[in-house]
């Protein structure tokens, strides 16, 4: 409950702070501050410290897994706040309002970590979503910028409309919002209608195949600092929000539902790594990429168990950090294609090679995060016993995302070219080298992050 | 006949003769004005189900702001048959088939859907509908989704400040 409650107000703080202050750079620090208060409390929150006491047993239901996946995500958003804030300063008049706007992202993805309410589900996934239609379109001089922002916003509504379809038609079986329903009977038709929806939309908004259209355009036409957000905190929120749906209802669904999984997981794979192999701009290429990561966590979602949840986490922290830290640097830069990464390695050799560590932990090469997240993901299908085929087709599809990602390290080093790069602070590098040491610190010792889970 | 039964299929009539008019009108504007006459029909449908609060709310929010918004946005389009784009015929086909498997597998699920069959509904009787029911559903069981969407209000609000404005 700290969580919404804080961010909600934070959102407002920051609204306020557009009006009293003027210095553009002073946002960023506030916003920072803001952010290391909410972590503060989230995780106060799992040592029994909430603000305020109300009941909200029948809405929301505050546990580790949620309270530790919100702590990844306000964490994201610190470091992503962290590196990107000169760009958020670049794009539009309004950048005050664009971490308020961020600061109720936050808010739904408190609602989404924690919801036991198909109702909070629904209002979680909007208030996580509304203020991206705006965020995207924030750059309005930019026309593909705002060609995007209305294509996510009719695609993004007409998809809240098959959510809101699925959710009445479970109501109308169960008489109930709530998602727990235990025992392993066949589903009726209208509940297996119902799920089918909801899983439409759900997969709509984490871009699984063949529901992920809207993501190359949207992605590529944002601004790249928020498509930073976008990709990452959200999207991850996203899958939180789609393994509490199907955790509950492993009972009722059991092998129900497995095809259909299995089905989404192949296509997404498929999709998003074939094409991102073609792509010349790397920032498409990242958004294809994420088509393809958020197939693999899609796993997670089929395996719904323990190993599951724990790689769910882990794939959080390491899809984020790595995708946070690589837009941090293309953000920066003035040619966002292949040949634009040309001989960055001479000019700039820190952040090329921390871009090589980011580039590996997406590519899942071990001694990186990115390679345990994508291990507890297939340990989790394995353990579930059926669908021995989907674990192959998984390693075939990451050793193809192996070749785009090493094309980029390639151009760094082994070509020639004159970088054109915004100006570089120290303070931008030690940071950068910070999430770099946290990459590599949970590819040796996921632990650290997973003990968390049961302490 | 009963008095409820005449307007019921008084109602029933209106709203499906609206609806067909809706489709076969060829000035989008008419289309409009036939689609508020279904909503004013249904309405009466609500009314009869003993939901006020339904029928009001569907008359304020469909008939009224939401067809205002339409006939705005064809009238500033300037819709007419010439300027319209010629549509592929096989597409079309195949919008057709796709939307009409969808249809017959909702259809078949709802006939089927055993929860369902017995049920009727509630005429003359019954309090669900009734505004007290849904303020006392709405501040006490329900507050908790019902404070949280307010920042769902807000950011939309702060979204549209910063799209409208301009720079």
């Amino acid at each position: 409950m700290n969580t919404i409650i804080l961010s909600a107000i934070f959102g407002v703080v920051m609204m306020f702070s557009g009006i009293f202050i003027h210095n553009r750079s002073a946002y960023k620090h506030i916003a920072a501050a803001a952010l290391l208060v909410l972590l503060v409390f989230n995780v106060s929150e799992g040592n029994g410290f909430s603000l305020i006491n109300v009941d909200v047993k029948y809405f929301l239901h505050f546990e580790k897994f949620g309270l530790l996946f919100n702590s990844i995500c306000i964490f994201s958003t610190l470091v992503y706040v962290m590196l990107s804030g000169k760009e958020i300063e670049k794009v539009g008049n309004n950048v005050a309002e664009s971490y308020a706007l961020i600061f109720f992202v936050l808010c739904g993805v408190g609602i989404v970590t924690s919801y036991t309410n198909l109702l909070m589900l629904f209002i979680g996934i909007e208030v996580l979503s509304i203020p991206l239609y705006v965020l995207t379109g924030s750059d309005k001089r930019n026309l593909k910028g705002n060609e995007a922002s209305l294509k996510y916003f009719l695609m993004g509504s007409f998809s809240t409309g098959i959510l809101l379809m699925g959710i009445a038609l479970l109501y109308g079986t169960a008489g109930t919002f709530l998602i727990e329903h235990n025992g392993t009977r066949m589903l009726s038709y209208l509940e297996a209608l119902g799920l089918v929806l909801l899983f439409i939309a759900l997969s709509f908004k984490v871009s699984a195949a063949p529901f992920h259209f809207w993501t190359p355009d949207v992605y590529d036409g944002a601004p790249a600092v928020f498509t930073s957000f976008m990709a990452t905190v959200v999207k991850v929120a996203g899958f939180a929000a789609f393994i509490r749906l199907f955790e509950a209802r492993t009972g009722t669904m059991g092998s129900q539902t497995d095809r259909l999984i299995g089905i989404v997981i192949v296509l997404t794979l498929a999709f998003g790594n074939l094409t991102a192999v073609f792509q010349q701009s790397v920032k498409r290429m990242l958004a294809y990429s994420s088509i393809a990561q958020a197939g693999f966590m899609m796993f997670a979602i089929f395996a719904v168990n323990d190993t599951a949840k724990e790689g769910l986490l882990l794939y959080a922290a390491a899809y984020c950090l790595s995708t946070i830290g690589i837009f941090a640097v293309l953000a920066k830069m003035e040619d966002m294609t292949l040949e634009g990464f040309n001989g960055l390695a001479k000019s700039q050799p820190l952040i090329a090679a921390l871009v090589t560590i980011f580039f590996l932990s997406l590519a899942g090469i071990p001694l990186t995060a990115g390679f345990f997240a994508k291990y507890y993901m297939l340990a989790a299908m394995v353990k579930t016993g059926n669908y021995i085929g989907l674990v192959v087709i998984g390693v075939l599809f990451a050793a193809v995302s192996v070749y785009y990602y090493f094309k980029v390290i390639q151009a760094m080093y082994f070509k020639d070219g004159d970088i054109v790069l915004a100006p570089v602070t120290s303070g931008f590098k030690y940071l950068l080298l910070g999430v770099a040491v946290i990459i590599v610190v949970l590819g040796v010792y996921p632990n650290a992050l997973l003990s968390l889970l049961y302490f | 006949m009963s008095t409820i039964e005449i307007l019921f299929w008084f109602l029933s009539a209106l709203a499906l003769l609206g609806a067909t008019m809706v489709l076969i009108s060829k000035n989008p504007v008419h289309s409009i004005l036939w689609l508020i006459i279904v909503f004013f029909a249904i309405s009466g449908h609500y009314v009869l189900l003993n939901a006020q609060f339904l029928a009001i709310v569907n008359l304020i929010v469909y008939a009224g702001a939401i067809m205002v918004l339409f006939l705005f946005v064809v009238m500033l389009m300037n819709l007419n048959s010439d300027s319209e784009p010629k549509k592929n015929n096989r597409l079309k086909m195949a919008g057709v088939i796709s939307g009409g498997c969808l249809m017959l597998i909702m259809i078949d699920v709802v006939r089927s859907a055993s929860e369902m069959q017995k049920a009727t509904a509630m005429l003359k009787e019954g309090n669900i509908g009734l505004i007290r029911t849904l303020g006392m559903a709405l501040f006490k069981d329900y507050v908790v989704p019902f404070e949280i969407s307010s920042v769902l209000f807000l950011s939309a609000m702060v979204g549209a400040v910063v799209i409208g404005k301009k720079d």
